[in-house]
Order: C-alpha cells, then structure tokens, then sequence
C-alpha cells in the first residue's frame, strides 16, 4: 500500500455540510405526503450518506483496491439475503395459484 | 520504523511498520464486513416485515419522536467527521489537537447516549416496549410490536456499539495526549476510527428505516 496521502481539512468539513444538507432533505421529505416515493428518497440519500462516510471518512478512496474490495462484498450479502428473501415473499402467491 | 515508534511496536511477523498497518486496516474492514452482515439480517428482517405490514409500521413510527432521532443523526454525523480530522492532525504531527479531536468524538458519542436513553425513558412511560410494558391497543397493535421489537433490537446493539466506540475514543485521546503516537505510527487512531466510521454508517440506515416511515405506506 501505498503512503496515504492527507485529505485537507476543508475537504473533510465540506463533506460533513453535505452529510448534514441531505439529512435536512430526507427528514424534511419524510413529512411530505409523498407515499412509497418517500421510502425512494429517504433510501436514496442513506445510500448516498454512507457512500460518502466510507469514500471520505473511512478513506476508501485513496486506500488499497483490496478495501474497496471487502467494502463492496460486505454490503453485497446483505443485499442478497434481502433479495432472496423478497423473492421468497413476492412469489408465494404464484406459486400457491399454481398448486390449486 | 521512526525514532519516535517503540520497537515493540513491530511485532515480528511483520517486515516493518507499513506493512504492519496495512495487515491491521485490511483486517478492520473484515470485521467492518462482519458486522455489515449482522446487522444485515436485522434489516433483511425489517424489509420482510414492512412489506407484511406496511400500515403497522407507518403507525409505530409515527410513536418515535423525530426531532430527537434527527438530532441523534447530526450528532453522529458530526462525530463521524471529527474522528477523521482527528486522524489527519496525527498525521500532521498535531497530536494535542489529534487528542482533543478524540475527546470531543468520544463527548458527541456520550450525548448520542443519553438522548437514546430519554428516548428510551419516554417510549416505557408511553408503553411502547413490547414484553416489558406495552399498552397499545387498536388493530394494528399486534403488528406494531413487531416494529418496536426491530427498533429495540437493532438500536439496542447500535447504542452497545457506540459504547464500545466511546471507550476506545477516550482510550485513544488519553494515549494521544500522552504522546503514544506520531504522524509515522498512529494505527490505532484510524482503526477506531473505522470502527466508529461503522457506528456512523449503521445509523444512516438505521434512522430512515425507523424514523423516517412517516407517509411511506
């Protein structure tokens, strides 16, 4: 790995005003009557929150492919258990159709 | 190998310090990844009960009170942000500031704590705690204790983990004022830092899930 390199202080302050800027944004929508697309927003804005803690914070950007690697991996099990799961959900009713 | 790091520093399957830092933030992320998919199955079980009992839930967290799950948010955020400058003044040779930095990270991390427990405090005297004292009633009370189990649950072993995060915070300022590390050798300030950076990402999906499900049937 290479020697990291120092991330200016104005970097790591602007990031921390764009963290806070879309939580005002996705607590501010949430009071909106905007249905399922205020579970869109506030999902988007997490995703993008968290894409920004572990680029700038965490440092993933300037660190070993090798991170990035693990990072991507962490959040893909998840994901896949959340889809399966789903897709366990969604196709009971095809499924129980079908039988009877 | 600084004049300023301890031999000891080194242990010796490692060739030399980069190496030795290397080997140790390469194995925080595989904690890090670890406790991604703990607290993966808490939300895999989240999603799987929202789309059950979309009303249900909208109900609950309506109960939650926002302002304070907001101000919980921007504490940790702040936080977050703090622990990563702290890490740069080290790196600057700045350990006082580097210190302090910790400190007032480990304090932010201390407020988040105490605002949870007064929630806490106000949902028991609501009767919002399933098993312990819950007094909802209505048609979708059954459903909802299935929301505030997920909520106690999964912001339960979130506060655990800031816990721990506060601990190692206050052990890592007290050993940076005392001068325990340099801008050659501070690993121990960015792996807390990492795990902290953790505490910060869970909670960015935590707080939608719960407190912001407001009009989302």
């Amino acid at each position: 790995m290479t020697q990291q390199e120092i991330p200016t202080l104005r970097s790591q302050l602007l990031v921390l005003g764009g963290l806070l800027i879309l939580l005002a944004l996705s607590a501010g929508l949430s009071r909106v009557p905007l249905g399922w697309w205020v579970l869109v927003i506030t999902a988007s804005v997490a995703v993008s929150q968290a894409l920004l803690v572990m680029v700038v914070f965490m440092r993933l950007k300037s660190g070993h492919p090798a991170l990035r690697i693990i990072a991507m991996l962490a959040f893909a099990w998840p994901l896949i258990l959340v889809a399966l799961t789903l897709g366990d959900y969604f196709t009971r009713s095809l499924l129980h159709a079908a039988l009877h | 190998m600084n004049a300023f790091m301890p031999a000891a520093a080194v242990q010796q399957q490692f060739d030399d310090a980069p190496q030795q830092k290397e080997a140790a933030v390469l194995g925080m992320w595989a904690f890090i990844a670890t406790e991604v998919l703990f607290f993966g199955v808490l939300f895999a079980a989240y999603v799987t009960c929202r789309w059950r009992f979309p009303l249900a839930f909208v109900e609950g967290s309506s109960q939650l009170d926002f302002p304070m799950g907001t101000a919980e948010t921007a504490i940790l955020l702040t936080s977050g942000c703090l622990s990563a400058i702290a890490l740069r003044q080290i790196q600057l040779n700045k350990a006082r500031q580097s210190a302090v930095l910790l400190l007032v990270t480990s304090l932010l991390g201390v407020a988040f704590l105490v605002l949870h427990g007064m929630e806490y405090h106000d949902e028991f005297k609501e009767g919002l705690i399933p098993g312990i004292r819950y007094l909802e009633t209505g048609p979708s009370a059954h459903e909802m204790e299935l929301f505030f189990s997920l909520y106690y649950v999964t912001t339960g072993f979130h506060s655990l983990h800031v816990l721990i995060g506060v601990v190692l915070l206050l052990i890592m300022a007290l050993r940076t004022w005392r001068g325990a590390f340099c801008a050659q050798y501070h690993t121990p300030i960015e792996i807390t830092g990492l795990y902290w950076s953790l505490v910060d990402v869970v909670w960015i999906f935590v707080y939608p899930a719960f407190y912001l499900v407001g009009n989302a049937g």
